[in-house]
Formats: structure tokens, sequence, C-alpha cells
């Protein structure tokens, strides 16, 4: 079982780095280096496994069985990772590799770097512990760790004014929404006395009470705002800008979506699936999604900040995904619901790897030219050639041009809320355009006339081109074949995650 | 500028902290045993870090406080959960295998060497939590100067 090593493997390169620092910066470097790529490989192996099997994977800490001696309810923590849980895995463990490798050149000119990695694997660890959890208390520890990890790593150039306002406004605002979300833990467990997700879950379905919708309010509003829907989106738009780029991409492609809509779509389907009216909570969720799509892909058009435009264009992608979440909620059980669902997390993993190439084509902008300013940036493909490249596919993808990844999976959510509501479909296309015309605008800035700032500016060190052309290579390849993928492991972790049945009886076999 | 405490708040210092590291150490041990354990007993030792901080002065804690050191120990503390918790990685993650097998640490329950791998990890916390209060509490204590 290669379960516990997606979290041992970090966590002890996370420990181990003081110790390892002491040999140096090239030893740290290549530590954190080796740890992530390890992480890597069991991550495979566990989709791998994951999705051959077609079954939901239960590893139970400090014992065989997680049910207790005598008892029919499980009594320890479990780890129960569905395909769902093994595709972010899978997309975590790739992304934190990636920035990794690429903060190996970006970050050197900074101080404090055995911090600074060692805070990296412990956010790996954060989220790879969401994505495979099966207990509600250890998604909140785990969920903490990722947070602080983040407001740590947002505030970690602490010698300028916006990474110090940024990591004081998204840990003020963060620290109350995980507030809000173990008070809705507490609630459920003073109401049913127990924390496992599927033993909740059967609990729930047998006596749904107001209690438990509460809590399910407290739980949800917390998670939207981890995940940057629109209400509450304030705190991304100073934090993805302010943190180093490296950590950008992995906040952008990673933690929004870990803590929040991943997070979201476990609890509605996992844990509430059996016990209450989804449609009501499904049209909640689109509510909020068709808010964030809107304006999220508004604001991005207007910003003149590079990092600052990509913000917002990451909160309006997340409006896509809660989009088809939230049509997958209320048309549960359909087909439209299930593609919703497919498309929400094909959507995922394809914003997660265009969103962290396109934040890391920004901080080689920054690192080679010193500012994100795009109207200081004219005529940068003259100069940096590859960079724009790269940022070429990034933003193609994320339009969703059909021979790119991001076609399909838009495709699917359009697909799927023209037929569930074709108004939707409508709010969907027009946050589209808003998008294409915000990332025109950057293409316009990038392929103008080089202006005078730009002219002594050169292409970044292989250590930063790699990681930009790994993503470029996978967002490439996953959109040669996007039909194959969304047949193959899309549909079947979206099917995967609508059976609640075979979430609940893989951990209480049965009983 | 002085920035250490009269003669009087020194010598009950130097009674008091030696009491307090003590009974902090016996809050870890007996985590098992009695209330608390090894983020109480290693917040308790940590206060008598303070103490020592805030009796003798930031310049006296620089001379004993060694940041390496620290942070060193603070990674070991957490190598050391890491390890007792993979002891039993034949049977599953944190599977408690000194308490079912031994060779050590599986006596009588209520005695000191009971319990498997608990003490084992409560030192390793205690030690962490020691280490890392002491480096942040010193971090800010040397945060350079109330204005630039």
């Amino acid at each position: 079982m290669m379960l516990p090593y997606l979290i041992t493997i970090p966590l002890f390169g996370a420990f181990a780095l003081p110790i390892v620092s002491l040999a140096g910066r090239k030893a740290r470097e290549l530590w954190a280096i080796l740890v992530s790529a390890l992480t890597l490989g069991v991550a495979t192996e566990v989709f791998r496994t994951v999705w051959k099997s077609g079954e939901v994977m239960v590893y139970t800490l400090g014992a065989e069985s997680p049910l207790g001696q005598g008892v029919d309810f499980p009594i320890r923590i479990v780890w129960e990772v569905d395909l769902l849980g093994a595709i972010v895995a899978l997309m975590i463990a790739f992304i934190a590799f990636v920035a990794i490798l690429y903060s190996t050149e970006y970050m050197r000119h900074d101080t404090g770097l055995e911090k600074y990695y060692a805070l990296i694997l412990l956010l790996e660890v954060g989220m790879l512990g969401i994505a495979i959890t099966g207990d509600l208390f250890n998604f909140y520890v785990f969920l903490e760790i990722m947070s602080i990890a983040s407001y740590a790593l947002v505030a970690f150039r602490n010698d300028t004014w916006e990474g110090i306002e940024a990591g004081i406004k998204y840990m003020f605002a963060g620290s109350l929404a995980s507030a809000f979300i173990l008070l809705g833990i507490a609630l459920l467990y003073g109401q049913y006395g127990t924390l496992t997700m599927a033993y909740l879950a059967k609990q729930i379905a047998a006596n749904p009470t107001f209690t438990a919708k509460v809590a399910l309010g407290l739980i949800a509003g917390g998670l939207l705002f981890k995940s940057g829907a629109v209400p509450v989106h304030m705190w991304l738009a100073d934090a993805h800008p302010a943190a180093p780029s490296s950590i950008s991409a992995m906040l952008s492609g990673l933690v929004i979506k870990i803590g929040g809509t991943y997070a979201l779509a476990r609890l509605a389907f996992s844990v509430y699936g059996m016990g209450i009216n989804l449609r009501t909570l499904g049209w909640i969720i689109i509510f909020f999604a068709c808010l964030t799509l809107i304006v999220g892909n508004a604001m991005a058009i207007v910003q003149t900040d590079m990092k600052r435009l990509f913000a917002f264009s990451s909160v309006g992608q997340i409006g896509y995904i809660l989009l088809g979440i939230g049509i997958g909620l209320a048309a549960y059980g359909s087909d439209v619901g299930e593609v919703a669902l497919a498309g929400a997390i094909y959507h995922t993993v394809n914003h997660a790897l265009m969103k962290a190439l396109l934040f890391l084509v920004a901080g080689a902008v920054i690192h080679q030219l010193g500012t994100k300013n795009l109207n200081e940036l004219s005529g940068i493909a003259r100069k940096m050639p590859v960079t724009s490249f790269a940022f070429l596919v990034g933003a193609a993808a994320i339009i969703g041009l059909p021979p790119l990844n991001g076609f399909a999976s838009k495709w699917l959510i359009y697909e799927s809320s023209a037929l569930f509501n074709p108004f939707l479909a409508a709010i969907a296309v027009i946050g589209t355009a808003f998008c294409t015309a915000a990332y025109i605008r950057v293409l316009f800035t990038f392929f103008g006339r080089p202006s005078e700032k730009v002219m002594n500016a050169k292409e970044p060190g292989k250590a930063m081109l790699v990681p930009m052309m790994i993503l470029v290579l996978a967002i490439i390849l996953m959109g040669l074949f996007p039909w194959a993928i969304s047949e193959k492991v899309m549909i079947p972790a979206a099917k995967m995650l609508e059976n609640v049945g075979t979430y609940v009886s893989a951990v209480l076999g049965g009983a | 500028m002085r920035s250490d405490m009269g003669l009087i708040v020194k010598t009950t210092a130097r009674a008091t902290i030696p009491l307090i590291g003590i009974f902090g150490a016996y809050v870890v041990s007996h985590g098992h045993l009695t209330p608390g354990g090894g983020f109480q007993g290693g917040a308790t030792i940590a206060g008598a870090g303070i103490l020592f901080l805030i009796a003798f002065g930031f310049g006296e804690m620089k001379k004993r406080y060694n940041h390496h050191l620290y942070s060193v120990l603070e990674g070991f503390g957490g190598l050391v959960f890491l390890g007792a918790a993979m002891l039993g990685l034949g049977v599953a993650f944190f599977y408690n295998a000194l308490w079912h097998e031994g060779p050590i640490l599986n006596g009588q329950p209520g005695t000191l060497l009971s319990a498997g791998y608990l003490p084992i990890m409560n030192l390793a916390v205690g030690l962490k939590v020691f280490t890392g209060l002491i480096s942040a509490l010193f971090a800010i204590a040397a945060y350079r100067r109330w204005r630039e």
C-alpha cells in the first residue's frame, strides 16, 4: 500500500530540511527537488492503482480495520481515496514538483530559503492530506496546515509592503473562514457523535436535522472563502500578486481548488449526498458560480498589473468549476449532472496546469525585467521568445482554443449548462468573452513594439524554462486526447463521486 | 540602555528557572499517565526560557542561543515523531508496534515504561514545541528596532 507514503515523504522532507540545510544551498535545493519528485512518483502510483481497480482505496491509521472492536462503527482516522481524490493528488504532486524546480532559480536572490522550502513542502502535505482524507477533523487539520503554510508564503517577502499587507489580509480573513469550518464540524460532531465522513453520511441520511443544515452552511461558507468565490474573493486578488511567483502558481493552481472546490464537492456529495435536498444546494452554488464567473473575468480586463490580472482570471475560472459542481448537484443522477461534474473535475486539472504556467511566465518576466506593469512590458516576444511562447500556449488554453486542453473541459461545462438551463450557458459564454478580452490585451502587449525597458531583456536560465516547458508539454498532450481523457478518467471520477453508496460501504464494509 | 531586570527578579529567576524546567520535563515524560503531554510540557519549559530572556535581557540570551542548534532540534523532534509513527508501518501508519510487540515500553499500564510509542512522541513534541517557541520569541525579541 503506497498511500501513507504520500504524506510521510513530504512531511519527512519538511522536517529534515533544517538538518539538510546545514550542508548548504545546493543540498537544500536538491533535497526539496528529490522529495517532491518521490512524492510525484507515489502519487502516480496511487492514481494508477485507483484508476485500474475502479474501487475506493481505504487506509486506516493505527490498525487494519477502521471499525472498533466489537462495534460496527469506525473509531479510527481513515484515508479514503476515490478517483477524484487520486486525480487531485496527482495534480498536486505534479504542480508542486514543477514549482519547486522553478524556485531553485527564481528564489535565488531571497534570504531565509530553508524556511521557504520547508513551507512549500508543508503546503504540499496539507493539500495531499485534504485530497486523501476520509475524516472530517483530519480534513480540518490538513486544511489548517495548508492555510497557515500559504499565509506564511504569501508574506514571505516581508521587506515588501504588499507582501505584508496581502499576508495580513489573507490571514485574518482566512482564519475567520477556518473558524467557521471548525464550528460547523463541532456542530456535526455534537449532533451525530462521529467525525468519519462515510459514517457521518450514513447518520445524516438516517436522521437529517436542522443542525446538519446549519453546519453545512457554515462549512460551505468557509470553503467558498478558501476557493475565492465572489463575495469573498478580495484576499485572492491581493495575495496572488504579492506572493513569489512559484507560490502564486501553487496558490492559484492548487490551494483554491483543494481547500475550496474539491472540499466542497467532497462534502456535498460524499457527506451530505444522501441527507439533504441537493437541488437547493446546487442552485445556491450555481448562484455564487455565476457571480464569480462574471465579476472575476470582468475585473481581469481592467487590470494593468499582470499578476493581478491572472489572479482575477483565477477567480473567473473558479466560477466555471463551481458552475460544474453546482449543476452536478442540481441535476443529481441525470446525464447532464454527470457531464457537468466531469467537466468541473476536468477543468480543475486543466486550470491548475495552465494557471501554474501563466504564473511561472509572469515570474520569469518579473525576474528578468523587475516589473509586472503591463504598460511597460510591450514587445517582450522579441527578446524572450520562449517565455512568450509559453504565455501564448497558456493564454490560448485558458480561453479554450480547440487544440489545447482548456477546450474540452469548458465544452463539457457549456454543453451541460446549456442542456440544464440556457441562461446559465449564456452567463458562461459572457464570462469567456471577458476572459478572451483580458488575455488578448496581454497578448498584444507581449507581441507589440519593444519598449525601451524591454530592449535589454533576455531569457531566464534553464531551471526556470524547463518547468515552463514541462507544463506547455502537459497542456498540449492533454489537448491532443481530450475526449479519451474525459471518457476514461473524468467521467468515471464523476460517477464515483456521485455514487455515495460505494464511498460509505468502502469504510463500513456493508455494515 | 539597560534591558534587564533588577537584582530581586534576577535572583528569583535563578531559583525558579530550574524548577519550571524540571516541572515541564515531568509533564512531558508523564504525558501518558497524567494530564498534560508534549505540548503542555514543552510550552512550560519554553516558559522557563522566556523568563530567562525577560529577567536577564536580550544580550545575555543572545550569548546562549544558537539558531542552527534550535532549528535542527526542532526538525529532529518532528523526525522522531514521524519515525515513531512509522515503526509499525508493516501493519498500518501509526500502528503502536512498541506496545503490541515490545521490546521496551510495553510494561504494565500505569507505569512509566508503558503505552508504546506515546512517551517517545511526547518527548519529540515537547522538544519541538520548546525549541519552536523559544526560536519564535527570540526572533521577535531580536526584531530590529522600534523605528528605522
